[in-house]
């Protein structure tokens, strides 16, 4: 066990608890699956305990944000401002995710120095695909020159070099990548390990219990 | 109370306790759950349809019908081939249970032995899986390292007794002892030390030796031989379990209600019904090859072209209708569907008893009986003589009756009426019966003691 799990309960008996929380910072293109990825994450973690806040990015945008455009200091302002609130949150024990596009790598690693309990989620899927999703209709847009400064289009984006989690939405559902999340927060103790998330019966498995539910008389 | 954030919720769950035993023939002798039921309230539990062990507990922790939780018995269709049927694991309960909804709302939980749970999902707090784990070397609880703890506390825990289709009935009885005494060790370790706000276990021992020692102490069992030695093994459990009962009593505050609940009830077994070999004396079903002796239905040569019919055995039957478009072989047209079923059903319900008595049975549709009736569900469910026959699939066996049961030695069937009784020191019930509960209101019984607002998708309501 994971010594930030480890407390003394009112009996001082050893137990654990969700001390201290994070941030997932997630990044990748506009329709590159942030969002959908959050929505299955969120439910593993509050399962668990976890206290979790979503800063999604167009919610950021219209409330915390509100006035900022997109030029690169804008953009930079904006992620910091999410940034400072993620550690906010993280320091008192909350899972906070981060669902913006975040383009820029040096202002992510600025979040990083300073929020230290820091998961960055690369959510990777190329150009093309995200251009064929186009939820929000907004790559159609750019394409036609109707949004300037677009992620992708008319601006850089820049992947991680080190993230602690890549999860590749044109390969794997947003199930497998919230549950990948999961297990990588395991290995890096902010989780206590689960004896299964959510992983499959075998066959074997199954002969087993069918035998004894056939003793049992249930089959 | 509601909102006092010091209430705890414990939770005593005995498969397949029957009103009968509990509250009637053996209360006198159990000290603990008579002053339960003095202080408290209790009553009969209607379970859900059909009272099995798997849905039932999931039904009961997430007050949904199995319809709605797609989950008919331990197994299921998982399509429309004649053959595939999958094992209801946890993996198939796709709704959120008591203990998800209070981990979401902060509330710690621990959760032992509860049908439904392997493989085990995470929780705000530890949970064992059930007696469906494949064994102890499967990843039997959350948190993955709680598997280690157990070892220490009880060495090889059982989620289940093994080869209970056993005439060894001393050897059934010490492991009956064994893997209770063991599970109520983990139970006592974990109240002492996990921190909880909902603390639930549910023994299968209560269950299993009712199926295997009924015979010996019900003088109305056809099967019953005055003064056998074994003529006190139920009763000497039920006192042994009293004792264990009011040792966790011991270890609880004034701040926890309790709950004694079962799943369903028990009551005598008389004899087995063919029910695929009346479908084939009927002509409702056509095998190549008529089976020389008595042969499971999954091995015998079925003729689907000409079968119109089928049924899986168990302690009710499930019954199948093979329909042209649905089944990969199907005779019946879709507009024959209702009139065949009704025909069935009419015939089935009146299949008399081996002496040419009425029997009894029941027989439901799952439309009649569900809100929902989500993934497959058999097309008609039959209780014969209201489960005190039980349902078996076998061919070849010459005779539509049969008092030699097709997986060996049994001599309970399930019953309707389970129980509850719910002792809330706060709120003493003063020895009050209450009439008319369902195993759909615990769900909303424990939230409304925690606090919590039962979700809208819950069918029962709080009895408090």
């Amino acid at each position: 066990m994971n010594d930030r799990f480890a407390v003394d309960d009112q009996r001082g008996n050893h137990s654990m608890t969700h001390e201290r929380g994070c941030t997932i910072w997630f990044t990748g293109l506009s329709g590159a699956g942030k969002s959908t990825i959050t929505e299955q994450l969120v439910p593993l973690l509050k399962q668990r305990g976890c206290k979790v806040e979503v800063l999604d990015g167009d919610v950021v945008r219209t409330n915390l944000s509100k006035g900022l455009g997109f030029s690169k200091e804008d953009r930079d302002t904006n992620i910091r401002r999410i940034g400072f609130v993620c550690n906010l949150l993280t320091r008192n024990g909350v899972f906070a995710i981060s669902a913006a596009i975040s383009p820029y790598k040096a202002v992510r690693d600025e979040n990083r120095a300073l929020i230290k309990d820091f998961v960055e989620v690369y959510v990777k899927a190329s150009l093309e695909t995200c251009i064929k999703r186009d939820v929000k209709g907004l790559y159609k847009k750019a394409l036609a020159g109707e949004i300037k400064e677009f992620t992708g289009i008319s601006d850089p984006y820049e992947p991680p070099d080190n993230p602690e989690v890549i999860c590749e939405t044109e390969k794997e559902t947003p199930q497998e990548s919230a549950r990948k999340i999961v297990r990588r927060l395991e290995e890096l103790g902010y989780l206590v390990p689960a004896g299964n998330n959510g992983d499959g019966y075998s066959s074997q498995e199954e002969e087993v219990v069918k035998q004894r539910l056939t003793e049992l008389g249930y089959l | 109370m509601i909102g006092n954030h010091r209430r705890k919720v414990l939770v005593v769950g005995l498969d397949c306790v029957p009103p009968e035993l509990l509250f009637r023939q053996y209360r006198d002798e159990l000290p603990h759950v008579r002053d339960l039921m003095a202080r408290g309230l209790w009553g009969e539990l209607e379970s859900c349809h059909p009272p099995i062990t798997v849905p039932a507990w999931s039904c009961m922790m997430a007050s949904q019908d199995p319809g709605q939780l797609g989950i008919y018995g331990f197994r299921n269709r998982a399509d429309y081939s004649y053959d595939k049927l999958s094992i209801a694991t946890g993996n198939a309960v796709k709704v959120e249970r008591v203990w998800d909804l209070l981990s979401r709302a902060d509330k710690k939980v621990v959760v032992v032995g509860v049908p439904g749970t392997y493989p085990p999902r995470p929780v705000n707090g530890v949970l064992v899986s059930c007696f469906l784990t494949p064994g102890i070397e499967s990843q039997y609880t959350h948190p993955a390292g709680l598997r280690e703890e157990i070892a220490g506390v009880v060495g090889e825990y059982m989620v289940d007794v093994k080869g209970f289709r056993t005439e060894d009935k001393d050897w059934l009885l010490r492991q009956i002892y064994e893997m209770t005494e063991k599970r109520l060790r983990v139970v006592r370790h974990f109240l002492r030390t996990k921190p909880w706000d909902f603390f639930m276990f549910v023994e299968m021992g209560t269950d299993r030796i009712h199926h295997g020692f009924w015979k010996f102490s019900d003088p109305g069992h056809r099967g019953y031989e005055p003064g056998n030695r074994h003529e006190q093994a139920i009763r000497d459990y039920y006192r042994y379990l009293d004792r264990e009962l009011g040792e966790l009593l011991a270890m609880i505050d004034q701040d926890t209600v309790v709950l004694v609940v079962s799943d369903h009830g028990a009551k005598k077994m008389d004899g087995g019904i063919c029910i695929n070999e009346w479908l084939w004396q009927n002509g409702y079903l056509t095998l190549h090859t008529p089976p020389a002796r008595p042969t499971a239905m999954d091995k015998c040569a079925v003729d689907w072209s000409r079968t119109r019919a089928w049924s899986e055995g168990g302690y009710y039957a499930r019954l199948f209708l093979n329909v042209k478009g649905r089944e990969p072989q199907g005779v019946i047209e879709p507009r024959d569907y209702e009139r065949v079923r009704d025909e069935l059903a009419a015939k089935i319900a009146a299949i008399p008893d081996h002496q040419g008595r009425p029997l009894g049975t029941q027989v439901y549709t799952p439309q009649a009986l569900y809100r929902a009736t989500n993934n497959i569900a058999p097309d008609l469910l039959i209780y014969f003589g209201d489960l005190s026959w039980r349902s078996v699939g076998t061919l070849g066996t010459g005779a539509i009756h049969t008092f030699d049961n097709d997986t060996g030695p049994d001599d309970a069937n399930h019953a309707q009426q389970g129980i509850l009784i719910l002792h809330d020191p706060a709120q003493p019930g003063g020895g009050r019966e209450i009439k008319g509960m369902s195993l759909y209101d615990v769900a909303p019984t424990i939230l409304h003691l925690l606090g919590q607002t039962p979700p809208p998708h819950m069918i029962g309501k709080s009895i408090v």
